[in-house]
């Protein structure tokens, strides 16, 4: 799995590719009917099932999500290795992560078996090839309930098919800013797909970050959902991509990004909703060719880093709000500071 | 554990209800269940509760004696809960969710991977094909450094078919 390609393209809007596969056991009942035992027998089958397989065993590590503290167990949602759902109930549930985090697999979600891959910038093949191939790896032991006509089975019988859903996260400052999103994103449900802010609050998304992925899983393949994905998103980048040159030309907009960024490279206290709409603007800076010397892809990782939790846990003990918010001040202005 | 309304007494009865799609889950003593109206919730389910989901299914049959033999479901359980209860159920009541699974998939069939079947080992020609769409579309974008990828990828995939 190491030859392939990590650094996905169009690194100027899309800031992060995700690949989830949806799978259950045949002879273990599903979530909703299963009791505590049920649960165990499930994650000591995936348990045998990655220790099996030296391929899997070298590079996936696993969590018992009831041992967690509750700042490690938010933490795995602020860096998408699991979801808000799964954390609510920490019982009986465990996951499987790779040390660099591009992979993950959830044991006793909404489902039996969540397979996730994620990669930097756009790169629906490689993060598809990577779960693709951890699928079949896992399946040999597990053997995954399917059906040659409903595909794979799932608690929901909404969600049969592939089980898979594919998301990009967009960073789209422009098409936000123009106030096209609703349009769009009301077109896209039409064609089967789904855009929604990320860090949404209401109806802002804060730092304009967006999460494009299909809602169809059934009577497509997964190559014909991942192409259809790539050609709405590629419309996307070039529709925000067309409103940039203008707005780089605009006083108002540059002393924006200007003051942004002096803000991060000079604050003593943030707090994170603050940093990601600094970083945002700065982010649109960098694609736009206003600043020259910071790079996406750093931006991109402190908007991971940043969030409270992580933040806390990284920094190996416990912080008050305002510890936590000069220490995010000053990480940020080290790395933006030259 | 102790209720969740009065706080004093042990659970009896774990109450699930799913309105407006949204399941919320009480647990409750016994007096506290009667207080509240759940007190005969075995023989309320069948008509009261009912996911949007049940809605969607339609009217479930009152009388229901067969039960998948793996997880105990009874066709009902799943029309009210809009959950499948195991992979077995898929097969016990086959008959019975097709339609339902047609109403909201339409008359199709699944088109996606087959376990096991990976795309490393899709047969040459249809990677090959998948792969040619992408550099056109590489190429399109003026994704240059990906579509020269893409084209010793194909390259080599061809060299390989000559020689098998």
């Amino acid at each position: 799995m190491d030859d392939l390609r990590e650094n996905g393209s169009e690194q100027d809007v899309v800031i992060r590719t995700r690949i989830h596969l949806t799978r259950n056991l045949r002879d273990i009942p599903f979530p909703s009917k299963m009791n505590r035992t049920d649960r165990l027998t499930l994650v000591h089958k995936a348990m045998d099932a990655v220790e099996e397989n030296k391929a899997l065993s070298h590079i996936l590590r696993y969590m018992d999500m009831g041992s967690l503290s509750k700042t490690e167990a938010v933490s795995l949602v602020e860096r998408y290795l699991v979801s808000a759902e799964f954390i609510s109930d920490c019982e009986g549930r465990g996951v499987f992560i790779t040390d660099d985090e591009s992979m993950s697999i959830m044991v006793n979600e909404e489902d039996h078996i969540h397979i996730q891959s994620s990669l930097w910038g756009l790169n629906l093949e490689n993060a598809y090839q990577k779960a693709d191939i951890l699928d079949d790896l896992l399946n040999r032991s597990l053997h995954f309930a399917f059906d040659k006509d409903l595909g794979y089975l799932t608690q929901n019988p909404v969600k049969l098919g592939t089980g898979m859903r594919a998301s990009l996260i967009l960073h789209l400052p422009a098409l936000r800013g123009s106030g096209g999103i609703v349009r769009i994103s009301s077109n896209l449900s039409k064609l089967g797909l789904s855009l929604r802010g990320v860090f949404e609050t209401g109806e802002d998304s804060k730092g304009a970050v967006y999460q494009l992925s299909n809602q169809v899983t059934f009577g497509i393949s997964e190559q014909e959902a991942i192409a259809n994905l790539k050609s709405i998103a590629t419309q996307l980048i070039h529709q925000e991509r067309a409103l940039w040159e203008e707005l780089a030309e605009k006083p108002e907009i540059q002393d924006t990004v200007s003051r942004s960024l002096a803000i991060l490279q000079s604050a003593k206290m943030m707090a994170y909703d603050e940093f990601l709409q600094l970083a945002s603007n700065v982010r649109f800076g960098i694609s736009v060719g206003l600043i020259g010397d910071i790079r996406s892809d750093q931006l991109n990782r402190l908007i991971i880093a940043m969030q409270p939790a992580t933040l806390t846990l990284r920094s190996g003990k416990k912080l008050t709000q305002n510890e936590r918010r000069i220490l995010r001040a000053n990480q940020v202005r080290d790395l933006l500071y030259k | 554990m102790l209720c969740e309304s009065c706080g004093k007494n042990p659970v009896t009865t774990h109450v699930k209800t799913i309105i407006n799609g949204k399941l919320t889950e009480y647990l409750l003593c016994a007096e506290c269940a009667q207080r509240l109206g759940y007190g005969n919730l075995l023989t309320e389910l069948g008509c009261n509760y009912g996911s949007l989901l049940g809605e969607f299914f339609g009217e479930a049959e009152r009388t229901d004696s067969v039960r998948c033999q793996c997880c105990g479901s009874s066709f009902n359980d799943i029309v009210r809960s809009g959950k499948v209860g195991c992979a077995e159920c898929y097969h016990t009541f086959y008959d019975r969710l097709i339609p339902l699974i047609q109403r909201i998939h339409g008359d199709t069939n699944h088109r996606g991977k087959v376990p096991g079947g990976s795309m490393l080992r899709k047969p040459p020609q249809e990677q090959l094909s998948l792969m040619r769409r992408e550099l056109r579309e590489a190429i399109r974008t003026e994704n240059f450094e990906q579509a020269a990828n893409l084209r010793d990828r194909i390259k080599e995939l061809e060299g390989g078919n000559s020689h098998g």
